[in-house]
């Protein structure tokens, strides 16, 4: 039964694939392209285990992004995300060193550097805390909208959202800071998930998306009366 | 390709997203080994913590328990204490109270150590030749205890790299030492 709906679904995306250039993909699939093209299901519909509460926000959170980024054609910014990845790659970097040098030189002689390491260690642990908490603040997307004239800076929409553990509320911010004025505009809404999700945990984008574009475009007519 | 649901979230995933679970994973590891090193520092000895695994110190210590130590380089080794020892040639440390010393005058140490529960010193268990321990064999010093039985098993497979202690001279054990066969717990 799970293989009959996986081929109808994957018959359904590479039938409705039209704005990723897939004319190519159907059928003939040449080497390496072709594998790539049949990994990525970014048609396929969402479905995810409705109970677990970290599966629901992350897909709520990727649709989201994707509506941003594929209907109004924003730029994504990796810039937060980058630095999340940095620390933490530099934290794995003192451990591994560690481990590295207490291997090649037994204990004694070893312990001053990992004396080091150790506590280089747990002050990126620290670093990384902060970083989280106080500058990416739940903030899973930064986007760009480049300004058609070219001669003013960009304006940026993030987006961030939260759910409380075991909780169905599902609350969504998008904040729009505008690169002219510098000035900060918010709006967000509060829906039970239940609203978004039916009964097997399939995501159903026909009642999330017209959420995300009213949220947007509450912001942006504000633009424009302004 | 063959239909995996269960891959499908990470299929969905981008090459960012992929990294951070990468990391996520190395992470946690990282965190266990420099807790240990950690230890490792602070302490100054080899093996931190470690599981009691014989009943040669019954009453002090049962099997399961586990044993924090320290090798701090001052501390000075007199009769009575529980020291932590390792024999040339064996992997195993032992943990045994001093019974006897010789001290030179200056400040070399030979001594000779017995399990509470035993029925004779440890002489049978050195080295061939050897009668002594020095201070260059000891791994540490026993400071604090925690009783515990199954779940210390699991946790020597999962957090020392380095077998665990090893308390031998359980009475059969050393008669078989006696005609010669390394048991080698």
């Amino acid at each position: 039964m799970a293989a009959a709906a996986t081929q109808g679904g994957r018959s359904g995306g590479l039938g409705g694939n039209s704005g990723a250039g897939g004319g190519s993909n159907c059928g003939t699939g040449s080497g390496r392209s072709g594998l790539l093209d049949k990994w990525k299901i970014d048609d396929k519909p969402v479905k995810i285990d409705k109970w677990d509460g970290s599966a629901v926000k992350n897909s709520l959170d990727d649709s989201a992004k994707k509506v941003l980024l594929e209907k109004y054609k924003y730029v994504e910014n990796f810039g937060l995300i980058d630095g999340r990845l940095t620390i933490c790659t530099i934290s794995c970097f003192f451990a591994i060193v560690a481990l590295i040098w207490d291997y090649m030189h037994p204990f004694p002689e070893s312990k001053p550097v990992l004396a080091l390491c150790v506590i280089s260690y747990f002050v990126m642990m620290g670093i990384l805390t902060i970083y989280t908490s106080y500058k990416e603040k739940s903030i899973f997307l930064v986007a760009h909208r480049k300004d058609p004239t070219g001669m003013d800076p960009d304006d940026i929409w993030q987006l961030s959202s939260s759910l409380k553990r075991f909780d169905d509320k599902y609350t969504l911010k998008l904040t729009f800071i505008s690169g002219r004025t510098k000035q900060q505009r918010e709006a967000e809404f509060t829906k039970s998930i239940a609203k978004f999700f039916d009964h097997s945990g399939t995501l159903v984008m026909d009642a999330y998306e017209p959420e995300i574009s009213r949220l947007h475009d509450s912001l942006a007519i504000e633009r424009k009366i302004k | 390709m063959l239909s995996l649901d269960f891959l499908d979230d990470v299929r969905r995933m981008n090459k960012r997203q992929l990294y951070y679970q990468v990391l996520n994973f190395g992470m946690i590891v990282s965190s266990a080994l420099m807790i240990w090193k950690g230890l490792m520092v602070i302490t100054g000895s080899e093996s931190p913590i470690v599981v009691v695994l014989s009943g040669s110190m019954e009453p002090a210590f049962h099997r399961g328990d586990l044993l924090f130590l320290t090798n701090r380089v001052e501390d000075p080794i007199r009769v009575g204490e529980i020291v932590v020892f390792r024999i040339e040639g064996r992997e195993i440390p032992i943990v045994h109270r001093v019974l006897k010393i010789h001290e030179k005058q200056n400040g070399h140490i030979k001594f000779l150590t017995k399990g509470d529960n035993n029925a004779v010193d440890d002489r049978g268990l050195y080295k061939q030749g050897q009668h002594w321990l020095e201070k260059k064999d000891v791994v540490g010093r026993a400071r604090g205890m925690q009783c515990s039985f199954c779940w210390v098993y699991l946790c020597w497979f999962i957090v020392s790299k380095k077998p665990a202690l090893l308390f031998l001279g359980r009475c059969h054990t050393f008669r078989y030492w006696m005609f010669g066969v390394d048991t080698g717990l």
